[in-house]
């Protein structure tokens, strides 16, 4: 039985030239279908090129006073208030101080002053409300810097005041205003209850802890011994730029040694968080419509490939009279519009570059992008024509050597 | 082993589409022989056309035996036939199925793609091939500047390129003009002479009158005058 191991064969060099040249015959068919898979690739690529653009972007040009703030406070929350708080030490500023790439601490605590009333003169006045409920703030001297306070006139209290417990106040703006202080030079005083404080200065504004606009801030030590004041409740710090994680783990321990967890940080995010966050968001919106502009590509392909099996039942015939196989067929135009898919991903990934470095000039960024975006793309095109090919493919090889020949005939 | 390459023993073929059964061939006994030029003359529709794509392996049989080169082939695998059609056949179609897009001699290593001919031998065999058609000259023309008659032998220049045991010729005259078919069928004598074994089906007498056998063909059945 020789004749039975006379297979049909096809060297895959000669299905590669056949796939090649079934592209050739109308490069202009060829083209326009892959144009589909262009757009689709193309906008895939832009988007997760632009999103990684502009995630970097966000990054360098990320916010410098967020990035630059932790805040360790000893407040267990809402649902913490039972257990025992874990008291910060007074010399918290100090210890905080210490530390690599901490440009300055300071603390600060509320201050209950029992119903105490504060005004700017001793004297009762029926007609006038002279006297309001403000809030006290008890102060380190170093607060004001991690702060980024401004003061507009006067200056804030030094260590000195606060181990001598002296009486003076700095006043926020806003309670400056209600109690009608505006300059220090003449040495004002301010009252809470029946004590008396020499107001140092005005804080104008503050960049961290605005509370302190409204308050009345005194100095740690003068909160001690007036108010029985136990500790600082909050640390503000204010760190070298990059340096807010290495800070946010190692000042829990400095201030509380035995207890490390028992403190609160709030850090800025890290910047890789940033970025993540910036490109999922775009991502999300985006990757769909690509994804959808490659289905009509493909499905776009996918109608061509079947329109050329129709019009080439013919060579289909004759291929198949000249003993090609069913599966070399199927092989040739799945090659076909796995050459389109391809040849779309590659321009599609090109025009997609194109893009990202387009927009990126346009807004003087610096593209970035991950190589392996611009190796994928033409990988996804040419899956994305093997899969629109399937269809046609199958119905080509499907097809009866004989009625194809017959059907074909017309040349 | 004889010089048998082809018998038929009862071989019929049936249509069916829905409840209608129409039965193109009925029990065809035909032997062909090495090196013999055959002939199959009948009206359209007398089952010519069935007849030779069963011979030329593209269609099935419903019953009997056919036999090829002492292989029975009815249960074949459609690999198999496959396997047989690109190296053993030859085919010269009436309307030539040459592609448009590709030059002459691009046409004729088509059919040595699909059997055991290796890439570096083909552009000789193809030249060769042109050769013995006369149209070496034309090699390097796309098939649209050719006359019918040129394209043609190009079809069977394609088809004696695969060194096949049978060139089977549907109508191979039927679109040229006489002087062409004139040409067309000088070139089966000269095949025909070098030994090659053909089988022409054709409605036309002049052309079925070249064969040195002739097999009638009338409402599926097959009769052989017992001398031409």
């Amino acid at each position: 039985m020789a004749v039975v191991r006379l297979r049909a064969r096809l060297r895959v060099r000669d299905l590669f030239a056949e796939a090649l040249a079934g592209l050739f015959t109308r490069p202009g068919r060829s083209l326009l279908t892959a144009l589909g898979a262009v757009l689709g690739i193309a906008s895939l690529v832009a988007t997760l090129g632009i999103a990684e653009t502009a995630g970097a972007q966000i990054v360098t040009a990320f916010d410098e006073l967020a990035a630059t703030s932790v805040v360790v406070t000893n407040d267990r929350g809402f649902f913490g208030t039972s257990q025992t708080q874990a008291a910060l030490p007074w010399d918290s500023e100090e210890r905080i101080s210490r530390l690599n790439g901490v440009v300055a601490a300071g603390t600060m605590a509320d201050v209950q002053l029992g119903g105490r009333l504060t005004s700017a003169v001793p004297v009762n006045d029926p007609l006038g409300l002279t006297e309001f409920q403000m809030p006290m703030i008890a102060a380190s001297p170093g607060l004001y810097a991690a702060a980024r306070g401004e003061l507009s006139t006067g200056r804030w209290f030094d260590r000195g005041h606060s181990e001598r417990a002296d009486r003076v106040v700095v006043l926020g703006t806003g309670a400056a205003q209600r109690l009608n202080v505006t300059r220090v030079d003449q040495q004002p005083v301010v009252f809470v209850g029946d004590a008396s404080f020499a107001v140092l200065g005005i804080l104008e504004d503050t960049q961290r802890q605005p509370e302190l606009l409204n308050a009345l801030i005194i100095p740690e030590g003068t909160a001690r011994e007036m108010y029985d004041l136990e500790s600082p409740t909050t640390v503000q710090i204010d760190v070298e730029v990059g340096a807010a994680s290495l800070i946010s783990e190692q000042a829990p321990i400095a201030v509380s040694p035995d207890d490390p967890g028992a403190v609160q940080v709030q850090a800025p995010l890290e910047p890789d968080e940033v970025r993540a966050g910036v490109e999922e968001d775009v991502n999300a919106l985006f990757l769909i419509l690509g994804g959808v502009s490659l289905l009509v590509g493909a499905i776009g392909i996918a109608n061509v490939t079947l329109v050329s099996v129709l019009e080439r039942i013919g060579e289909i015939g004759l291929r198949r009279a000249l003993g090609a196989g069913r599966r070399h067929i199927a092989y040739q135009f799945l090659l076909e519009s796995t050459g389109v898919g391809l040849f779309g991903g590659v321009i599609g990934a090109s025009t997609g570059v194109l893009v990202v470095v387009t927009v990126s000039a346009l807004r003087t960024w610096t593209p970035v992008m991950d190589p392996r975006i611009a190796l994928a793309a033409p990988v996804l095109g040419a899956l994305v024509g093997l899969l629109a090919g399937l269809y046609p493919a199958l119905r080509a090889s499907r097809m009866a050597p004989v009625d194809s020949l017959r059907a074909g005939a017309a040349g | 082993m004889t010089d048998e390459l082809i018998r038929l023993l009862g071989v019929g073929r049936t249509f069916r589409s829905g409840d209608i059964e129409v039965r193109a061939l009925r029990d065809a006994d035909l032997e062909v022989r090495r090196g013999e030029y055959l002939s199959i003359v009948g009206p359209s529709g007398s089952g010519k056309s069935t007849l030779l794509n069963i011979i030329a392996l593209l269609d099935r049989h419903t019953s009997g035996t056919y036999r090829f080169e002492g292989t029975d082939v009815t249960e074949l695998s459609e690999g198999a036939r496959t396997g047989l059609r690109a190296h053993r056949i030859g085919f010269v179609f009436q309307s030539f199925h040459l592609l448009a897009h590709r030059t002459v001699t691009e046409n004729v290593i088509m059919s040595m793609l699909y059997n055991s001919v290796p890439p570096r031998e083909r552009r000789a065999r193809a030249r060769a091939a042109l050769d013995r058609v006369g149209l070496d000259h034309r090699a390097g023309f796309r098939p649209g500047r050719l006359s019918g008659g040129e394209r043609q032998r190009v079809a069977i220049a394609r088809a004696i390129a695969t060194r096949p045991a049978i060139l089977i010729c549907d109508e191979p005259t039927g679109n040229l003009d006489s002087a062409s078919t004139e040409s067309v069928l000088e070139l089966f004598d000269d095949l025909r002479s070098d030994g090659l074994t053909l089988l022409v089906v054709t409605h036309d007498d002049a052309v079925s009158a070249r064969a040195e056998r002739i097999v009638r063909m009338h409402d599926g059945r097959l009769s052989e005058p017992v001398a031409v």
